[in-house]
């Protein structure tokens, strides 16, 4: 755990670009990284939960008395159909198809992570997340944005990094380069085929340093990314069934264009309303349960192409909620929380679960991945330095 | 560069941009802007019923004062009673102290519990604090966009950035907004000073929770490093000092500031090299007496006002200047804008328009009014800025930090949607609305069209004597701070000379307004 804020930065910066592997090495189980980085990650794709996702109830420690005596009607039992994994933990009864995905070895856990001197807002938890910061710093690029800044040879283009929303997370935006959001790529397509717009953005940017310049150039980007985007997704049609909510649609789009052979290194999908102070049992099991179908169908689609070998999902909330259940029968904001791992190079029954005795660097988890998104190609293992504000 | 360039420029950066009848004028910048510094004398507090948050149901729940989790407990009181004849309208207020000038009422309650309500009163409290801050955003917009206090309203949004604060509670960020607004112009230690002692500040930096025994060094070290002398200036050791310094500072179940004196450690501190039982307010003054202060808050203006590279050569004699002056933030106003530097080329045109300077500029400029004003808030969310709710206490980041691939698709749509009734779709993200995380989808959901009146009569006045072959060229002069490109002028020229004679004024000014020069000033 870093214990300055100068050393975490340090960290997680150095540590990204794979030169100081070692120094953060300590904070995760050690066996349990080396599985990791042999999973052969070529792609990370992040799940947000938004809300701040109750652990406790999605990975429910079914043979823990103190877990039932702090949540006497929100703890599930074991015989409402706790989906039993290792380690006495189990999936939410919701998340059947995610259960069979862990037993074939392709789910790991990791629990407590969260970061330190957590503080219970949303926006600012998130934040926090996004931007890599610690919990009393200030940082306006996002960890993702920052791996697209490195000066590896495959960021250059703003569809690197794609997030399937309307609007751009903070995680996707860089100091240099920035991701790019679409909700499906027809109808990003459509906007940049607007007369105007379309005319406006043949323009050439004459320089490459005023204001103006770097508008044009975004838009000249902009359009030539539609473009590409709209072409290439049309060469892979999923026949594959999703569940049909937004998620569900947002994953689909996703495993499309992965399939269609679309260079992106990372992509940013969002599932929200877990902020559940109140009845929880319900809304919360209901979005687990798009959760679990949602990616049990991308797994299949990309298992289908061939693809799902060299991709890596994570999947995290801004923080926890609190063991003890409140009097409406739902949760209020807590600090640590499992961060979900899945990829399809975790080879069978090598499944992990780690449960370190103190709270993981959630630091460490982010540099991981961070090394599966930049192991490839080699290039970046040496270019690969993130360029962040001086601290 | 052309007088009537250099006026524009004025109104851009000391206010929300010009009118045609500003340009009609004629006036030269340098009359402009005492007239700018008189008209921003007068100070006029934001405030409207709507603003206020009415808790709708504590008739029927009991809760006790000062109970719930920090977040929750703040209870300023409205700033104005609503009761009776309705709103009462302030009078200028800068011969009274900060503290006094927006009054608080004592019957306000406090805002219930979350964890002790139903999930229908969490809705009704939701909404109801959604409304407020609705109405506290719209109604600075369009204060933005007509008030002719343009210098005071630039200041205020200057420092709504600086002194960046998001709390729940939309009493206390309207006291904090009314506060800034009061002293934008003063002097920047009695500001300091104020928004240090705001409820929604103490609330939002942790100092209701620094206390002797188990300090919080929240609050003491974003005033160092982000309100007044920047990294680098100051050590950890100090940080911990000033925190001492600063226990005890608190505010009440009335939303008041109060000093808990038990609370507070008056031990020796060892502060920037000074020893001293120092208190909350002698460490603000010997912040106030480095020169580094004056340098980094006048570097922020000039990177807000004139320029995001800072050039030391115009920014030291500002902050020397606004040292002596005992920090007089009038005094550096008028000098960075009567400098020869600061209507240079190099400045002009040449900055980034955030979000709300593009919104507030286009409804200034063309006299732009929303039937409704809900669309407003969306449009702030969908470009990356919301008033009242900035990323953190560091502010918005500002320049390239506003573009990326959607965002600019964003903007250059807005024109044909608020002039053109063209339909905006947009689903916002969650979580960028703390204030009630669980709006619906639908909610999030905005997909149509926005019904607008426009004021077009004193832009038609402007090109009455121009030829129309040189209309477009002519209006893009008043229209862009940065030069068109040609083969733009050629194609605004061309769609103008096919559109019906009818709308063929709003054709040329949507196109102007939808150019990637429009999103500089």
């Amino acid at each position: 755990m870093p214990t300055s804020r100068r050393d975490f930065l340090k960290t997680s910066v150095l540590a990204s670009s794979l030169l100081f592997v070692p120094k953060f090495l300590h904070a995760l189980d050690s066996q349990g990284l080396q599985k990791l980085a042999d999973a052969n990650g070529r792609r990370l794709v992040v799940v947000q939960l938004g809300g701040g996702n109750d652990g406790l109830n999605t990975i429910v420690p079914y043979r823990n008395d103190l877990y039932y005596k702090a949540r006497p009607t929100l703890g599930i039992r074991e015989q409402s159909g706790v989906l039993a994994l290792d380690k006495d933990l189990g999936f939410n009864p919701n998340m059947a198809r995610l259960k069979d995905l862990y037993d074939q070895g392709y789910v790991a856990v990791l629990n407590s992570v969260g970061y330190p001197n957590p503080d219970r807002s949303h926006f600012r938890s998130m934040d926090i997340w996004q931007s890599g910061s610690a919990s009393d710093q200030y940082v306006s690029t996002g960890w993702l944005g920052r791996y697209l800044d490195s000066n590896c040879p495959a960021c250059q283009v703003p569809y690197n990094g794609l997030e399937v929303d309307d609007t751009l997370s903070l995680a996707m935006k860089g100091e240099l380069r920035k991701g790019l959001a679409l909700k499906n790529p027809e109808k990003f397509h459509q906007i940049t085929q607007n007369q105007f717009i379309a005319q406006v953005s043949g323009e050439k940017p004459t320089g490459a340093v005023s204001e103006l310049d770097y508008l044009y150039k975004t838009l000249a980007e902009t359009s030539s990314s539609a473009d590409y985007l709209y072409q290439t997704s049309k060469v892979y049609k999923s026949s594959v069934a999703y569940p049909t909510t937004e998620f569900g649609r947002n994953l689909k789009t996703t495993a499309e264009l992965i399939n269609s052979g679309i260079d992106t290194r990372v992509f940013y999908v969002s599932l929200t309303g877990f902020d559940t102070h109140v009845r929880q049992q319900e809304q919360q099991g209901r979005l687990l349960g798009d959760l679990s179908n949602g990616l049990a169908s991308f797994a299949e689609d990309l298992q289908k192409a061939g693809n799902f070998n060299d991709t890596l999902v994570l999947v995290f909330s801004e923080f926890g909620r609190r063991v003890t259940q409140n009097a409406s029968n739902g949760t209020d904001h807590g600090t640590a929380n499992n961060v979900l791992l899945l990829g399809g190079a975790f080879s069978k029954k090598e499944s992990l679960i780690m449960l370190p005795t103190s709270k993981t660097s959630w630091t460490a988890t982010y540099a991981t991945n961070l090394i599966f998104a930049a192991s490839t190609p080699p290039s970046c293992t040496t270019g690969c330095k993130p360029t962040t504000r001086q601290f | 560069m052309t007088t009537q360039q250099q006026l524009q420029h004025l109104y851009w950066r000391a206010g929300f941009g010009p009118r045609p009848e500003d340009v009609a004028n004629g006036l030269s910048p340098r009359k402009a802007l005492r007239q700018l510094l008189r008209d921003s004398e007068k100070i006029e507090l934001l405030d409207s019923p709507e603003m206020h948050y009415q808790e709708a149901f504590t008739s029927f729940v009991a809760v006790s004062p000062g109970a719930g989790t920090p977040q929750t407990t703040m209870t300023t009181t409205p700033d104005q009673t609503t009761t009776g004849a309705g709103i009462k309208q302030p009078g200028p207020v800068a011969s009274l102290s900060a503290r006094s000038a927006v009054r608080r009422g004592i019957n306000q309650p406090p805002l219930l519990r979350r964890e002790n309500m139903t999930a229908q009163q969490r809705k009704m409290q939701n909404d109801g604090i959604r409304q407020s801050f609705y109405a506290m955003n719209t109604g600075w917009m369009n204060r933005m966009a007509t008030s002719p206090a343009q210098l005071r309203e630039k200041m205020t949004f200057f420092w709504h950035g600086h002194f960046a604060c998001r709390v729940r509670r939309p009493d206390a960020a309207l006291h904090l907004n009314n506060t800034i607004r009061q002293l934008a112009l003063g002097k920047f230690g009695d500001l300091l000073l104020a928004v240090s002692k705001e409820p929604a500040m103490l609330q939002f930096l942790n100092n209701q929770q620094n206390r002797k025994q188990r300090p919080n060094e929240n609050f003491a070290r974003e005033v160092m490093e982000l309100f007044t002398m920047g990294r680098g200036n100051y050590t950890e050791k100090d940080v911990k000092e000033a925190a001492r310094a600063f226990t005890g500072w608190g505010y009440n179940a009335r939303g008041e500031f109060v000093f808990r004196e038990n609370q507070h450690d008056d031990g020796p501190k060892t502060f920037l090299n000074r020893t001293g039982n120092f208190n909350g307010e002698q460490v603000l003054s010997i912040i106030l007496e480095q020169p580094r202060t004056a340098e980094f808050i006048a570097t922020k203006m000039y990177r807000f006002f004139v320029n995001d590279t800072p050039n030391s050569a115009h920014i030291q004699p500002l902050a020397q200047a606004f040292f002596k002056s005992g920090y007089d933030l009038s005094v550096l106003v008028e000098q960075m804008f009567s400098a020869g530097w600061f209507y240079e080329a190099a400045n002009v045109g040449t900055r980034i328009k955030s979000p709300i300077e593009l919104l507030a500029g286009i409804k200034r400029t063309m006299g732009l009014q929303l039937v409704n004003d809900r669309p407003l808030v969306v449009f702030q969310k969908a470009l990356g800025q919301t008033l009242f709710e900035p990323p953190n206490v560091a502010g918005w980041p500002g320049g390239r930090n506003w573009i990326d691939s959607s965002s600019l698709l964003y903007r250059l749509q807005l024109p044909s949607v608020l002039l053109r009734n063209a339909e905006f779709n947009v689903a916002l993200k969650e979580d960028e609305n703390d204030i009630a995380p669980q709006v619906s989808k639908l909610d999030r959901t905005f997909r149509q069209q926005v019904k607008t009146t426009v004021k077009l009569a004193p832009v038609q006045a402007m090109l009455a004597n121009t030829a129309p072959t040189q209309q477009a060229a002519k209006l893009s002069e008043f229209v862009l701070q940065a030069p068109i490109r040609p083969d733009n002028l050629a194609l605004i020229q061309k769609a103008a000379d096919t559109a019906p004679a009818e709308g063929r004024l709003r054709a040329m000014i949507t196109s102007l307004l939808s150019l990637p020069e429009y999103q500089l000033m």
